[in-house]
């Protein structure tokens, strides 16, 4: 998962610049404006390819989408899309989304610094255990995490007393998310703390650091760009997520149930139009969210100039 | 602030890295210490630095004992060989970082360390460079930054490990200078390690020799260049031929010094080979195998009778006065050779 940390920015940033220097590229510069000088070959057919593949892929489904959206009229669309049941969905999802990525992005780095920085008995076995969320079906997940949290289970059976309800509630919600979540925040953290030179702790440590002072202004930093991304990682699987909540959720109408539930519920009852509708708003929330992110990423790694 | 160094030694599992080192740094020297890698070199001044703990033995920061004091609290400037740079801060503020983390009652005012900054900036010659970020510099640029960094918190001793040994030859040599004069202005006690003889000889006070662990040889480089203390300084410093008394007899034996016993090695370097159109009796016969002009001198291989290679070294007027051809035949001698006995090896 490294190259998700963002390679490519520093390449766009440096080939301008390369530019300049080479006599012949102001002559030509007209119609390189699109298409930067390279010495890769194959650029025009990885691209054609790059664009004809995402377009079968990932833009073709969702163009039906919203086609089929289309077949509703704008007032129509629009009572669907705002109607109060979805609104709390909407809420619901984002809002307990947005708040299992901000535990993970804690909690996985602290496993990542774990796994990167002590030797200790197991620790291969930890390793793999991160990327079990990954492989187990969802399902199997939620009816496990709803066992352990229901009133009779396991944790349920301590926390119930205590006044604090999991199972059947949004915060069963945030538990099962946080829980799919974990491995993308810890598999992105986890080879760039592996890459920071112990150079400049000791660097640090000479200057006068204190241990903490290192870890807040020199590490820390450092792993900002892997955390944003897997940050968004985490927080996209969980707005799509599907299921693991809904055994946990209890699926209660404007306290515990989430858009994807919602959308299932309107294809049942054949109102495709309606599922699509509340399906395209999702879609242009998720986009404009993630699209946010990485636009905050490209200024991080902008700003900070390139790696290396 | 002068280091003393007392009966240091240090193990990696089976790996003796340091055995029983002894080493005095005067105040205000700028020491080299030179060797091949794996000498130890780097782990004696990672020692000194405290990045590391000696597995026996003192160091003495000035006659007090810091041997199990924390790097923090030595006061070491410390220079990186690839400059570990702190990636995401601008020039300034990696300069500015050991004066920013300290404790809040002697840490100074913001307009104190703007300006403190800046002095060390133009100290370093790159004030203007305060805004970029580390990847924007060229190598040479980032060491000097790392440098000023160091010195920002006014350590009692700066060390570098091989400052120079990422950057290409014309800029090394630019740093060496630089870094020469720079330690006359500031004139901090300093320890540089280095595998390049030329540098250390340029740029040292004293050059420190290591080798397998051990100190070969404490001296100002004119010591240790023209008096080596063992053969194996002799062959790290130059080239060097050897001949040995067994095989090439009176040869060896240089002005009116006897040979110790009849196994002796003598030591020559190429430019201290003369060569000669007629023979005597301390000559030998060779035979020009090729000869080569490197910059301003002229090398030349030759090839004794019995095969064994010996190298001359002239300079372009010396050469010019005799241009000698590939397959002449020629009489050498030394004008001056240490002589070694035999039982050593390498």
């Amino acid at each position: 998962m490294a190259e998700l940390t963002n390679p490519v920015p520093d390449a766009a940033l440096r080939l301008p610049m390369q530019r300049v220097d080479h006599p012949s590229a102001p002559s030509r510069a007209g119609m390189m404006q699109f298409k930067q000088a390279s010495v890769l070959p194959g650029f025009n057919l990885a691209l054609g390819y790059t664009v004809v593949y995402l377009s079968l892929i990932v833009l073709l489904p969702l163009s039906a989408l919203v086609l089929k959206t289309t077949s509703l009229s704008w007032s129509a669309f629009w009572q669907v899309v705002t109607a109060d049941q979805v609104m709390a969905a909407y809420r619901l999802t984002f809002g307990a989304s947005l708040l299992a990525a901000v535990i993970n992005l804690f909690a996985g780095l602290l496993v990542a610094w774990v796994l990167v920085r002590y030797e200790f008995v197991g620790k291969r076995l930890i390793d793999a255990l991160v990327d079990l969320p990954f492989a187990l079906p969802t399902a199997v997940a939620g009816i496990a995490l709803t066992t352990l949290y229901a009133p009779n289970g396991l944790i349920g059976e301590w926390l119930v007393p205590l006044g604090i309800q999991v199972a059947f509630k949004p915060l069963g919600i945030v538990v099962a998310l946080t829980f799919i979540g974990l491995p993308f925040v810890v598999r992105t953290v986890q080879p760039v703390l592996q890459d920071l030179e112990a150079e400049l702790e000791e660097a640090a440590a000479c200057l006068g650091a204190s241990r903490w002072q290192t870890f807040r202004k020199v590490i820390f930093p450092a792993t900002v760009p892997a955390l944003l991304t897997g940050f968004t990682l985490a927080f996209a699987r969980a707005v799509g997520e599907y299921g693991s909540v809904i055994f946990i959720a209890g699926n209660i109408p404007f306290e515990s149930e989430i858009v994807p539930l919602l959308i299932i519920g309107k294809l049942e009852q054949y109102d495709y139009a309606g599922a699509t509708a509340i399906a395209t708003v999702m879609l242009v929330i998720s986009f404009g969210l993630i699209f946010l992110i990485n636009l905050i990423q490209w200024w991080h790694t902008r700003r900070h100039g390139m790696r290396k | 602030m002068s280091i003393e160094i007392q009966s240091i030694a240090k193990h990696f599992g089976a790996f003796t890295a340091l055995d029983n080192v002894n080493l005095k740094v005067e105040t205000g020297e700028l020491l080299a210490l030179l060797g091949p890698s794996g000498c130890g070199k780097t782990t004696l001044l990672r020692i000194i630095a405290g990045l590391e703990t000696p597995d026996a033995g003192q160091i003495h920061f000035h006659g007090e004992d810091t041997t199990d004091r924390h790097v923090r609290e030595r006061q070491v400037g410390f220079v990186f060989q690839h400059y570990a740079l702190f990636r995401h801060m601008t020039v300034f503020e990696n300069v500015a970082f050991g004066l920013r983390v300290r404790p809040k009652h002697t840490r100074p005012s913001d307009k104190e360390i703007k300006r403190r900054v800046h002095e060390l900036l133009n100290l370093v010659q790159l004030d203007w460079l305060a805004d970029r970020y580390p990847a924007q510099l060229s190598g040479g640029q980032r060491q000097r930054i790392a440098l000023a960094r160091a010195l920002a918190v006014e350590p009692k001793v700066l060390l570098l490990d091989e400052p120079f040994g990422a950057l290409d030859t014309k800029v090394r040599k630019e740093l060496r200078r630089w870094l020469k004069r720079l330690h006359e202005e500031v004139n901090v006690t300093s320890v540089f390690v280095t595998h390049d003889q030329e540098e250390a000889l340029e740029v040292a006070d004293r050059v420190v020799v290591m080798n397998k662990g051990r100190i070969e040889q404490v001296g100002t480089p004119e010591q240790v260049y023209d008096t080596p203390a063992t053969p194996f300084v002799y062959q790290f410093l130059g080239d060097v031929n050897l001949f040995h008394s067994r095989v090439h007899g009176s040869f060896t034996q240089v002005g009116e010094h006897p040979i110790p016993n009849d196994s002796a090695v003598a030591y020559v370097r190429p430019h201290d080979i003369e060569i000669l159109r007629e023979p005597n009796q301390q000559t030998l016969v060779a035979a020009v195998d090729h000869v080569r002009t490197i910059g301003s001198t002229v090398r030349l291989e030759l090839r004794l009778e019995n095969g064994d290679p010996v190298e001359a070294e002239l300079s372009r007027d010396a050469f010019a006065l005799n241009r000698y051809t590939s397959g002449e035949r020629v009489y050498i001698r030394p004008r001056t050779a240490r002589v070694f006995a035999e039982d050593f090896t390498i």
